[in-house]
């Protein structure tokens, strides 16, 4: 299943994006380039400000080890430098998450990343902030269960199913291949780390032959996620589409 | 942070001017709301309101906790309201700015303060378990009428809500989760809701649901809260303009209209939703709950 995306939902921000994916649904804003106040004020470059806004309640340090997780992640892929003394600021509001998140027993940080990453991606995107590259993100997790294979962005029932974990990694990727997070939880070695990074690798970046990938991850007889990228394209392209509608009835 | 852009004096005049001349910028009548659209999300107690421009999502979840030692027989009901960034970039977490404040007491007044939901319901043993329940109201995209729009939020998730049934044996309380028993709705005892009036002092003019160029230009503003009987149970009023009693009775009169038209729009999307969930008709089934 491919993640849902819905566009520039919110009037008042510069760029906005509600994003559902495996029943986890996140609303993202993007306010920037603006004012920054004089105690954040960098001489050469922007000031990102993450917010990540829990669906209950008031932030917790788990959200505030996901700000700097995304903030550093972000600031990477945003051209800090083209404008500086100023201030990008994002919101990420979680909308909902599934039931059974709690119940897992593994870290629950990791299993929103991917998701927020994107949700800040999308909104970064539409908000004409000046972007380096653009970043895609999967989760992986290893269970303990011999034969069972690693499973590549998964549900929260197929996590219900195979749990206990071995271990979940979470990577990120630039459009050029270029890894920019990985975030790690669980026992490993360096054998399955790579071997995970590889399927993360394979979901998130696009292959020039243009070879069907997730056609080999099999989980429960549909295949897993179709290409990240691409999937990022696609909406990016349907939204100029249809800004660029006056355009092409002429 | 950035301050929020002042109205600059050319638009200021304008809204003036046409309001002298009985006319409001979007056209609508002086007592009409924007348009509401009421959503309801997958869980029980998530409500989506949009009023115009304006939206609010409000969130009620529940947990066992002890109760106060002063409250024996009472559960906890809090109601937390937080302006983020989203809504726009003059909002800072952490900081609250008057209207943050202003909004909390008003839902704090009208909802919790009115008795609006039985808080004895949720005691579980008396003096040692109770449930805490808590709305979470997020504002996502500010224009105007945020009191008006969390109040139907927030009503509307917590009609919507169902909390987890209890077995009490003695001393031990089980929760049932909801694959065992069917969750039960929470026992409201009548409907706040607000309307909030800008009153604009040279033209002598109350206006419902002013969008935010319009808030920036009134006087003052008379926050009326009240359910589809009748009954006031706050009004509240902002704002150094002074008004005439009469006006105000005026207002109450507008108000109790305005609500009951609410109130039934609110039921109605309600029972959609409702129908929507119980496909089959089996929904009457699963309940434990005794008719009174």
């Amino acid at each position: 299943m491919a993640p849902e995306a819905l566009l520039s939902p919110l009037h008042r921000a510069d760029g906005s994006a509600t994003y559902t994916h495996n029943r986890y649904s996140i609303l993202g804003a993007v306010n920037g380039p603006i004012e920054v106040q004089r105690r954040d004020e960098m001489p050469e470059e922007a000031t990102i400000e993450v917010n990540v806004r829990p669906a209950v309640g008031v932030g917790s340090p788990k959200e505030r080890h996901l700000e700097t997780l995304l903030h550093s992640t972000l600031r990477s892929i945003i051209l800090v430098r083209s404008i500086p003394r100023t201030l990008v600021q994002i919101t990420l509001q979680i909308r909902s998450l599934p039931e059974e998140d709690a119940m897992l027993g593994v870290n629950t940080s990791l299993l929103i990343l991917p998701h927020l990453l994107h949700t800040a991606l999308l909104a970064l995107l539409f908000s004409s902030v000046p972007l380096r590259a653009i970043v895609t993100s999967v989760l992986v997790a290893i269970p303990f269960t011999k034969g069972a294979g690693p499973l590549l962005a998964p549900s929260a029932k197929e996590l219900m199913r195979a749990k206990p974990f071995k271990s979940i990694h979470v990577f990120a990727f630039s459009g050029d291949r270029k890894m920019l997070l990985n975030e790690s939880d669980g026992v490993f070695g360096f054998e399955e780390w790579d071997e995970a990074c590889e399927m993360a690798e394979e979901v998130c970046c696009k292959e020039e032959g243009g070879v069907g990938l997730g056609e080999g991850m099999e989980v429960d007889g549909q295949s897993a996620t179709e290409n990240l990228e691409q999937w990022l394209r696609e909406v990016v392209k349907s939204k100029v589409e249809r800004e660029q509608r006056w355009r092409v009835a002429t | 942070m950035p301050r929020e852009a002042e109205i600059s004096l050319n638009e200021r005049a304008f809204i003036q001017q046409a309001l002298q001349e009985d006319l409001r910028l979007d056209g609508r009548a002086f007592d009409a709301f924007r348009p509401l659209q009421l959503t309801f999300g997958d869980e029980y107690g998530v409500a989506d309101v949009q009023l115009g421009k304006t939206r609010v999502i409000a969130r009620v979840s529940v947990e066992v906790t002890t109760p106060p030692p002063e409250r024996k027989f009472d559960g906890v009901f809090q109601i937390i309201t937080e302006f983020s960034p989203m809504a726009s970039p003059a909002f800072e977490i952490g900081r609250p700015t008057d209207a943050e404040v202003i909004l909390s007491r008003i839902l704090e007044k009208a909802i919790r303060r009115s008795n609006a939901l039985d808080t004895e319901s949720l005691c579980i043993i008396a003096g040692l378990k109770c449930f805490a329940l808590r709305a979470d109201v997020h504002i996502v995209d500010h224009d105007g009428g945020l009191i008006d729009a969390s109040c139907i939020a927030v009503m509307a998730a917590l009609q919507h809500f169902r909390r987890p049934d209890v077995i009490v044996e003695g001393e031990r309380a089980t929760v049932l989760s909801v694959r065992e028993r069917e969750p039960i709705p929470l026992s409201i005892l009548h409907q706040p809701l607000c309307v909030t009036f800008s009153y604009f002092e040279d033209e002598d003019v109350f206006l419902v649901d002013a969008n935010a160029a319009e808030e920036q230009v009134r006087q003052g503003e008379v926050i009326v809260t009240m359910n589809r009987h009748g009954e006031v149970c706050q009004i509240a009023k902002y704002g150094g303009a002074t008004m005439d009693p009469l006006a105000i009775l005026n207002c109450t009169n507008i108000a109790l209209q305005k609500v009951r038209e609410l109130s039934k729009f609110i039921q109605a999307r309600l029972d959609e939703d409702a129908a929507k969930r119980n496909a089959g008709g089996l929904l009457a089934e699963l309940s434990a709950e005794n008719a009174r």
